[in-house]
């Protein structure tokens, strides 16, 4: 009961700070907003091409946008030395993994849903009919970019060339993740039958599953070094 | 009985030897006062109880339990006030302290807060967000989730910096209210007079050599180090 508590708190704390600050989620957002406005001057396409192009323009504005959010998730567990007090926590380590992981997972998703009616508005999208399955992919998606990222982020914290070292870790790993989420999305956009691209979902929850389970591993080792 | 055991405790830091087979035993209910100049090891020592450093050699027990091999239950057992504060900006003094007990699995109710803030005296800070707290305040907040907490081995390290007059009375007071119940107290500290209200035992260390001496000798004495 303690570790679901403990994931519990650590989310809570997390989504409640982010919501009173929200240092992150304005960064992000007008970082997206700057993709999403270039792409839409530069491109001025017939549907049919948008909807071809569509999922790689989404993806580079969510992939972009994930690197500026999760890169500082731990930003907030160094300034007071609160990741100390996570490691002298007599609780299961891993735990804190997940609550930081719940907490960006739930928080990268609100933003892509903020987004998604920019996409629409700038590009003439029709989504509200793909909107499900839509909502599905990117949810499948940003769970593994997350689980990498937060994994991440608490192994670049604490030096120095954090910034460079992030993108550079999660990004060739994050590969499957964007191949997969890319050919869901173009899937789902074209409206074709879920059953045509399910399998691209499968491929993403596979690798959802083993990027959680390697990163709540490998986490107790980051933090009690 | 022994709360605090070291055993020939060694630490270095890249090429400088901070502790070389250091020594020490605390007794339970005892409040020990770790003195000696800066860079003597003190916090070092302080931390390798804490399980926030890993000695290079020796071992250590806190409460008969191996600090190398049962690090869980070690820290079951331990609550450590060190120089960071541990907090989040953004969340209230009240919701600072609610998560950093309830992640250590325990919700104390609002009563038993009010009450633990009242007595180190800044119960009507409850609502004040923590990053306009000053470093007094926040030293005070940690001694509350110290008193909520209840551990059984205390590790302050400085503990009256950044403290009032009002402030250090404070924590004699709660110091003595944990050796009372048998709590250990294990600090570092520079003020002898201050020091001298609540110690039992003194140590000075120095070049790794750990000189034990009364209290009384302490007050006495013209210069410890």
């Amino acid at each position: 009961m303690h570790f679901f508590r403990l994931i519990r708190w650590i989310a809570w704390k997390d989504l409640l700070s982010e919501y009173r600050n929200r240092e992150n989620v304005s960064s992000m957002f007008f970082f997206a907003l700057n993709v999403i406005l270039i792409f839409s001057f530069s491109f001025s396409l017939d549907p049919d091409t948008i909807k071809e192009i569509m999922p790689g323009i989404i993806w580079v504005a969510f992939g972009f946008t994930a690197i500026i959010g999760l890169g500082k998730s731990f930003l907030i567990e160094v300034n007071n030395d609160c990741m100390e007090y996570f490691q002298t926590l007599p609780g299961p380590k891993g735990a804190i993994y997940l609550g930081k992981f719940l907490g960006n997972f739930l928080f990268m998703l609100m933003v892509e849903i903020i987004l998604f009616p920019l996409f629409v508005l700038f590009f003439n999208l029709s989504i509200l009919d793909q909107a499900l399955p839509l909502l599905l992919v990117s949810s499948v998606a940003t769970f593994g970019l997350s689980a990498l990222g937060t994994l991440f982020s608490a192994l670049t914290v604490q030096i120095r060339a954090r910034e460079v070292m992030f993108p550079i870790l999660l990004l060739p790993l994050s590969v499957p993740i964007f191949i997969g989420a890319v050919e869901a999305t173009r899937g789902a956009l074209s409206g074709d039958p879920f059953s045509m691209y399910s399998h691209w979902i499968e491929l993403l929850t596979v690798f959802d599953v083993i990027f959680v389970v390697v990163s709540f591993w490998i986490f107790e080792f980051i933090l009690d070094y | 009985m022994n709360a605090i055991r070291g055993i020939a405790l060694s630490k270095s830091f890249q090429h400088y030897q901070v502790l070389k087979e250091v020594s020490i035993e605390v007794m339970q209910g005892e409040c020990y006062a770790l003195f000696g100049p800066n860079g003597a090891g003190k916090t070092t020592l302080l931390r390798i109880f804490a399980t926030l450093h890993r000695p290079n050699s020796g071992t250590f027990e806190i409460m008969g339990m191996d600090g190398k091999r049962e690090r869980t239950k070690v820290r079951e057992a331990i609550f450590m006030i060190g120089h960071g504060s541990y907090l989040y900006d953004d969340l209230s003094v009240k919701e600072n302290i609610q998560f950093a007990i309830g992640i250590r699995g325990w919700n104390p109710s609002d009563a038993e807060i009010k009450k633990a803030l009242d007595q180190v005296g800044i119960g009507r800070f409850a609502r004040l967000r923590s990053r306009y707290l000053s470093a007094g305040m926040k030293k005070r907040l940690s001694i509350a989730k110290a008193l909520l907490i209840r551990p059984k081995v205390l590790f302050l390290d400085e503990g009256y910096a950044s403290l009032d007059e009002k402030g250090v009375g404070m924590m004699n007071e709660c110091i003595r209210e944990f050796t009372e119940a048998g709590a250990t107290v294990l600090m570092t500290t520079h003020n002898r007079a201050v020091t001298a209200e609540v110690a039992h035992r003194v140590g000075v260390l120095t070049r790794s050599v750990l000189t034990e001496m009364t209290v009384n000798e302490m007050v006495e004495a013209d210069a410890l180090f």
